[in-house]
């Protein structure tokens, strides 16, 4: 199949091109052919589309925050229209972007490719997912846009029982979105337990299937708590059950335990697929088996379990007995371990490795060094003393900011990176991207390092003006937020630069071992003809480098017929009796 | 030696010094505490961050080029990175448990002020009638807040003393704290400055402009740490720690009760600024989040059950002790009560403030 690549003693696998019958983005047409569809590669790129966009709505409404934070008394908004504008942004970011990002989007595109099967168990139950998010997102928008919620993402009673701004239809509306982060979490459980190929035994699932695997069990068991919380919040609104209001003998706290038992649990969501991506993309641009596979593995699972066990520490200063905080202060320390072995392993991965700074890899690299910023200042946090000083501060807000931001979004962007040319079948420019991340890196950097200090220096967070001693720091983020937004907007017109330029992509362009890297550059819309041959995920010993055609192919030791020669017929031993 | 170097760095660098003023014994075990756990973070983070652009630059390999090492594991490495850190976390959380234990065990004796926030704004409650949006201290005495809301949930925060606790309503929540380092008291020719400039512009008092209250002291900042609606951000105060007992009786006695001298309508403006009004009331027929009091007295009112009522001295005595039972047409119930906290004088001084506004009271 291939010329010019002289590997002596073995055949060169590659799968080539698809032609535009079998390309799953070509192989029928029209718009129905895509709202009706039930590839999950489809769903994928629409969950792509609709991920993006909400993501574009959440940042502009954070630039206008941070444009209004310019001055103490505050550039833009009244108070109310600031408070608005802030629970949009979290609200959106949170139930409309990084939940749905990587599991929904990119897992459907991979979860199915990865495991060489044709597509998920359910995949009508996939498409209704997708409709079900559609119809959430929609609900939800409309409803803060119609009278404006002012209760941040957080609904926290009584004042989400007592304002008089759209609570019950966000409610409802993050009600949906629930059922639709359900279904896709179950459809996964499925198809990993059910559809695994021949050979493919529990160890040698990519690590991304591991991570999403964790993630779904959450979605399956937490996500209901926060439908029964919204109902309950729904009740109360209206019937006055008297459970979270204290004019009805209610307990407010009540309101926060039930929350964050889905909420703390729902921060694994967004963080553990952010994992799986990054040991995927530290693995195959540094062309080395990633270290201590099990570690990583079982560090999913303990995030997936103990991440429910840790929720009280969002109430530290609420009023809880104080054994109760104590008990959660030591639960939240056991968590952070998983995360540093996760951070350890990746580090000994890249070490004598051969590693290609690709853009995936700068921003893994980029992921690395913000995470590792964004979980080291969560012992701050964890610290029960530390914590009453910064609690409920710019500290904070710097804190979730870099394992979200600095973590999900960064994966999510190096992850789209690293399997674009296997999604649309083109390469982009790799100077555009490698620029986009350092943009991302240096603006983010500037916009929440100094948020930290600000968290220490008293600072609390959702204030729309503030004393005049924060300017210059308020000042410096807002800057920094400016320069982050340019270096994402640079990695989008990269990426859609390559739609329209981009040279086209061979099938495995990096170097991957894993079954996606198998099929062609973009997948036929059957992914594989018959279940492939299954490996170690993360053994490049076959992989080589086709200079001549650039791209990476997997090479066979040569196949013979063993023995050679037929064996005789006659028994060996007939001629020793005469 | 890093507390040292950051305390060195603030100085230089006013902006952006790390803490606020430390004025409580907390905020010593905190800082330190803090500044514990950042050294520890940054010695694993340098370790990081060295490991990953080190190996970045040094494995750096031209596409094709294989890995030197194909190792997959090395369970006593991995044993041993799971577990030394883990040693750290135990000492975190230990003394973060035993700073946040003191903190929660109230000395006997302590000196106590009640504590009711409300949106937007905190009052005071310094026993016998006598009730002021400041809270003020004494130096080197423990005091404790026993702290309710009248509404939804806000948090009592005095960055200077490293304390925060949420208010919550329905219950009393607590918290404690001993100040170490009085704020001092301005001379009085730049108080009477002060005053004479802010009577001549009309406006109130600016406390981040002079930097000291209206009776001339320098102050720590309190805000609300926990979000409540529309002006979360103003429901600021401010803490004066007094340097004798004599200077914070003498202050406690001038906001006691309206003095014989004083008239009913002078007192009664007072209050107004004092105790929270002023924060949703205008008097000069401004919109806010409650009706102005310009013309209020003696006009028709049109309530949101549909009845029409004339605003007169029981309807504004109803309004102040039951705010939720007459709502004036086209705004919200969201006044909290003022049951208990107002004596009948500081009623009828606000009453008469009230009508002072109207052109329709005779």
């Amino acid at each position: 199949m291939s010329a010019g690549l002289n590997i002596p003693g073995g055949t060169v696998r590659d799968p080539g091109f698809p032609t535009e019958r079998e390309n799953y983005l070509t192989n029928s047409k029209g718009v129905l052919s895509w709202l009706f569809t039930l590839d999950h590669k489809r769903i994928g790129v629409m969950y792509l589309i609709g991920v993006t966009m909400a993501f574009a709505l959440g940042g502009l409404l954070a630039l206008a925050l941070r444009w209004h934070l310019l001055d103490p008394d505050g550039t833009l908004f009244t108070n109310n229209i600031y408070n608005q504008v802030f629970t949009l942004h979290g609200a959106i970011m949170v139930f409309l972007f990084i939940i749905p990002s990587i599991p929904a989007a990119l897992g459907n595109f991979l979860v199915p490719i990865m495991l060489g099967a044709k597509d998920v168990a359910f995949p009508r139950l996939n498409l209704s997912s997708f409709y079900l998010w559609i119809f959430g997102a929609i609900f939800f928008v409309m409803a803060l846009c119609a009278s404006g919620l002012d209760t941040g993402w957080t609904f926290y009673t009584p004042y989400s029982t007592t304002t008089d701004t759209s609570v019950i239809m966000a409610t409802l509306g993050a009600f949906i979105l629930g059922f639709s982060s359900i279904f896709t979490g179950l459809n996964f459980i499925v198809t990993i337990n059910t559809m695994r190929p021949p050979g493919m035994t529990w160890f040698r699932m990519p690590l991304f299937l591991w991570a999403t695997y964790a993630t779904s069990i959450i979605q399956v068991l937490a996500t209901p708590v926060l439908g029964i919380t919204l109902l309950l919040l729904v009740a109360e609104r209206t019937m006055h059950i008297g459970i979270f209001d204290p004019e009805y003998n209610g307990d407010p706290v009540t309101y926060q335990h039930f929350f964050w038992f889905y909420s703390h649990p729902a921060v694994y969501i967004m963080i553990l697929p952010a994992f799986g991506i990054i040991s995927e993309i530290i693995s195959v641009h540094s062309h080395k088996h990633i270290f201590g596979y099990r570690f990583i593995a079982y560090s999913s699972i303990a995030i997936a379990l103990l991440g429910f066990l840790v929720w009280g520490h969002h109430m530290f200063t609420a009023g809880m007995s104080d054994m109760t905080t104590i008990i959660f202060s030591a639960l939240t320390f056991t968590v952070s371990v998983p995360s540093a072995i996760k951070v350890f392993n990746w580090l000994a991965t890249m070490y004598k490795g051969s590693i290609s700074l690709t853009t995936p890899m700068c921003y893994a690299i980029s992921f690395i060094f913000l995470f590792t910023i964004g979980g080291l200042t969560g012992l701050h946090l964890g610290t029960l003393a530390t914590d009453q000083h910064l609690h409920d501060t710019y500290f904070v807000v710097a804190h979730f900011h870099y394992v979200m931001v600095g973590g999900t979004l960064v994966a999510f962007l190096g992850g789209l990176f690293h399997w674009w040319p296997k999604m649309f079948g083109r390469m982009y420019n790799e100077n555009g991207g490698r620029f986009s991340a350092f943009l991302v890196f240096l603006g983010f950097n500037l916009t929440f390092l100094p948020q930290f200090i600000l968290g220490s220096r008293g600072m609390p967070r959702r204030y729309a003006t503030y004393d005049p001693e924060f300017a210059t720091l308020h000042t410096a983020s807002t800057h920094g937020a400016l320069i982050l937004g340019i270096g994402l907007l640079v990695a989008l017109i990269v990426l859609l630069m390559s739609l329209v330029r981009g040279k086209k992509a061979s099938a495995n362009p990096w170097g991957g071992a894993t079954l996606e890297w198998n099929c062609t550059s973009p997948p036929p819309f059957y992914n594989f003809e018959r279940a492939p041959a299954v490996g170690d995920p993360y053994d490049f010993h076959s992989i080589e480098w086709d200079e001549e055609n650039e791209r990476y192919v997997t090479v066979d030791p040569e196949r013979k017929i063993a023995p050679e020669e037929e064996p005789t017929t006659e028994p060996a031993h007939a001629d020793k009796k005469h | 030696m890093l507390p040292a170097a950051f305390s060195l760095l603030a100085d230089y660098t006013e902006d952006y010094a790390w803490f606020p003023d430390s004025a409580s014994t907390f905020s010593e075990e905190v800082d330190s505490l803090y500044y514990w756990i950042t050294g520890i973070a940054v010695f694993f983070f340098v370790i990081v961050i060295v490991a990953l652009f080190g190996f970045a630059v040094k494995y750096r390999k031209a596409k094709g080029m294989k890995a030197e090492s194909q190792v997959s594991h090395n369970t006593k490495l991995e044993l041993a990175w799971s577990v030394i850190p883990s040693i750290f976390l135990v000492g975190m959380f230990i003394f973060g448990a035993k700073v946040y234990l003191d903190m929660r065990s109230v000395p006997e004796g302590s000196y106590e002020v009640g504590v009711q926030a409300f949106k937007w704004g905190w009052t005071m409650d310094y026993g016998r009638g006598t009730y002021h949006p400041e809270l003020h201290l004494l130096v080197n005495e423990p005091t404790k807040l026993t702290m309710r809301s009248s509404d939804v949930i806000h948090s009592l925060y005095v960055p200077a003393f490293r304390a925060k606790k949420d208010v919550v309503p329905g219950r009393y929540n607590y918290m404690w704290f001993q100040p170490t380092l009085a704020t001092e008291k301005v001379s009085d020719e730049e108080l009477a400055a002060a005053t004479k400039e802010t009577e001549e512009n009309g406006s109130e008092w600016d406390f981040d402009k002079y930097q000291f209250t209206p009776d001339g002291y320098r102050f720590y900042d309190l805000y609300c740490a926990e979000y409540c609606g529309e002006n979360h951000s103003q429901m600021q105060t401010v803490v004066v720690v007094h340097k004798t007992r004599e200077d914070l009786d003498a202050w406690i006695k001038k906001y006691s009760s309206r003095s014989e001298t004083e008239s009913l309508e002078s007192y009664g403006e007072k209050l107004y600024a004092r105790r929270g009004c002023s924060g949703c009331h205008s008097a000069d027929g401004k919109q806010m989040t409650g009706p102005t009091y310009k013309n209020l007295f003696g006009a028709q009112r049109a309530l949101t059950n549909g009845a029409n009522v004339i605003a007169d001295e029981n309807y504004l005595r109803e309004s102040i002790l039951y705010p939720k039972e007459k709502i004036a047409a086209g705004y919200q119930p969201v006044m909290p009560s003022y049951k208990g906290q107002l004596s009948d004088d500081d009623i009828d001084s606000l009453i008469a403030y009230i009508k002072s506004l109207s052109a329709n009271a005779q």
